[in-house]
């Protein structure tokens, strides 16, 4: 057989990948759920010039009074906040921070727990048995006490949210790629890769990580959800970063000026845009999670 | 291995995994810049030999290990330190905090838990059915809102707009009761308790939720159902049947909320202002009251890893094979 034969019956690679892309929009409501993703994604890049107002620019009336607690109107769509600030312009700056602290988190939080995940389950002994000490540890401490201490002490800002968040949340990955390599390393083309001379770093992230791939990746895909909400927590303990404007900022500043009795047009764009993403990321994530782990079919 | 040996192993990995939580968290709090002499009496407040006797007096100038091991030590006999807000000893304003915690997280466990199996057992039953999907997804939904959210909106639409209920805290300074049922003892408390617990049964909810459906999903093919069927149970015995086989994962999984429960959802007391743990914790860190802010700390950590031994205990008593691990 020819190898032009072969290639053809393959799918190339980048149908495979369109193929994945599209994967969710076979059901309604993973269809639903990558849209939401990709406004909240658009919005996030061409968030000035979309906004209408600078986000921590305060408003005057034309009598020179702040313009508190305004209900919706053609100049502020979504009103103003108990500070004089346009909530439309703070709603659609917040989608920056999403997409920051999620995919910053994700990505270190993968990082980390892939990483021990694959020594303590490729080594075992000596070194298993610390780094799973070191998870059972991380699952000992409360998370979002830890994080408000930690961000508390390392003073508040996005970068310190961050670090307090993939802190612990590595956890959790770690564990669960640990027990897919304890039983990839007794896989047949693991020992083939071992007496053909392979380094034990090749075995790992040659032949291992490749097969655990998709597991992270879908443990990476909750994780970005599980690290908005964390963030939003954080925040609306009055730990955020006061410079920008995250969605749980915005709730913390509309619960602390005691506006949650009126300002209903402050308090409800932000949480139902924080839950709506959320939502959007677990169900995206579930029909990966389809493909990652077939006995859900 | 014996029962015995297999506990006393595991009480042994908990206490080194509390010991090690409480030099993490003492190496931690040691990162705030300055010492208790700066942050109890401010900086330059106190002529600089008074502040180098303070320290003398107790015990900051010398090693840091020495330092550890009386903080630990002091801590075996209940002696937390003074909180450096209240002037009073940590264990004082911890204990009636604690009770406040449980009163408010009690019923939200056990309601969560309840409303949970039911109903994630109905949706494993009717597994593959139009409804279980629509289902599934509903039940994701309380999971992905943020708790805080919830509460402002509960709190905006039930206390603020309809005034049924109270804005928050546990109790109302002066209250007087008009009707009979309002003399009732706890009547209070309880018409307090209504939108948090509320809540916090939303969002703890689904993760029972979906464990019994998972749990219920693949006991509903084994051998004994199959039986069961062939008997002619009525299906209402057979889902009773199901339901109490798929409740083992359900049963950990509580035990680690009861461990978690022990200090507090911090943003439901928070957003709620109830009086508890959680509370407590983020208050005593904005407050930079350390000594509180660590006990609170580490009295939860204690609970989780406890409540994990307690699990782990449980499996290996009803399981013999977790023994050999």
């Amino acid at each position: 057989m020819s190898d032009a034969v072969l290639a053809s019956a393959r799918p190339s690679r980048a149908r495979e990948a369109w193929r994945a892309a599209l994967l969710p929009f076979a059901s309604w409501s993973g269809g639903f759920a990558a849209c939401v993703l990709v406004l909240v994604v658009t919005v996030a890049i061409f968030a000035p010039w979309l906004s209408p107002y600078d986000p921590l620019v305060n408003h005057f009336d034309a009598a020179g009074q702040l313009r508190r607690l305004e209900p919706p109107s053609g100049t502020h769509l979504l009103g103003t906040t108990y500070y004089g600030l346009d909530v439309l312009s703070q709603l659609i700056h917040g989608t920056r921070i999403v997409l920051i602290v999620g995919i910053t988190c994700a990505v270190l939080i993968a990082l980390i727990g892939t990483n021990i995940g694959l020594m303590a389950g490729y080594y075992g002994g000596r070194i298993d048995t610390i780094l799973m000490r070191a998870t059972d540890l991380a699952f000992g401490i409360p998370f979002i006490p830890f994080a408000v201490v930690l961000v508390a002490l390392l003073g508040p800002s996005l970068w310190n949210t961050i670090i307090a968040i993939s802190f612990l949340m590595w956890r959790s990955t770690a564990r669960v790629i640990r027990s897919q390599v304890l039983s990839l390393r007794e896989r047949g083309f693991v020992k083939a890769a071992r007496i053909a001379g392979a380094s034990d770093m090749r075995i790992l992230y040659v032949h291992i990580f490749p097969n655990v791939l998709p597991m992270a990746l879908l443990y990476v895909a909750f994780d970005i959800a599980w690290a908005v909400l964390a963030e939003a927590s954080i925040s609306f303990l009055g730990f955020g970063d006061p410079h920008q404007t995250s969605w749980g900022q915005m709730l913390y500043l509309a619960y602390v000026s005691g506006s949650i009795r009126q300002a209903w047009w402050w308090t409800v764009p932000p949480g139902a845009a924080l839950s709506l993403f959320v939502i959007a990321v677990f169900l995206v994530g579930r029909e990966y999670e389809r493909l990652a782990n077939p006995r859900l079919r | 291995m014996a029962f015995w040996l297999f506990a006393a192993r595991r009480a042994a990995h908990t206490a080194v995994t509390l010991v090690l939580l409480l030099l993490f968290m003492y190496v931690l709090f040691r990162l705030v810049p300055g010492d208790p002499t700066t942050i109890m009496l401010g900086t330059g407040e106190l002529p600089l030999e008074a502040q180098q006797r303070l320290r003398e007096l107790w015990g900051l100038d010398r090693p840091q290990w020495q330092q550890f091991v009386t903080y630990a030590g002091n801590l075996l006999t209940g002696d937390l330190g003074m909180s450096f807000y209240f002037r009073r000893p940590v264990l004082e304003i911890v204990w009636p905090m604690l009770l406040n915690t449980l009163v408010l997280m009690t019923p939200v466990v056990v309601i969560s838990i309840v409303l949970g199996v039911t109903l994630g057992t109905w949706l494993g039953w009717r597994r593959g059915e139009r409804i279980e999907e629509i289902g599934a997804i509903l039940a994701l939904i309380p999971r992905a809102l943020p708790v805080f959210w919830i509460g402002i909106v509960l709190l905006a639409l039930f206390a603020y707009e309809l005034r049924w209920f109270p804005i928050g805290g546990m109790r109302q300074a002066f209250f007087f009761p008009e009707t009979w049922y309002q003399e009732l003892p706890f009547f209070d408390i309880a018409r307090h308790l209504v939108l948090p617990v509320a809540a916090g049964v939303l969002t703890s909810m689904a993760d029972p939720l979906m464990i019994q459906r998972t749990a219920l999903i693949e006991v509903k093919h084994e051998d004994f159902m199959v039986h069961a069927r062939a008997r002619g149970l009525s299906e209402g015995a057979q889902r009773r049947l199901a339901r109490r086989n798929a409740f083992l994962p359900v049963l950990t999984y509580s035990a680690i909320m009861v461990g978690f429960a022990f200090g507090g959802q911090v943003l439901l007391e928070v957003v709620f202002n109830w009086p508890g743990m959680g509370r407590l914790m983020v208050n005593s860190v904005s407050q930079r009251d350390y000594p509180v802010a660590q006990a609170t700390f580490f009295f939860m950590a204690a609970a989780v890893v406890t409540l994990n031994l307690l699990v782990d205990l449980a499996y290996g008593w009803l399981d013999p094979r977790i023994r050999h691990e």
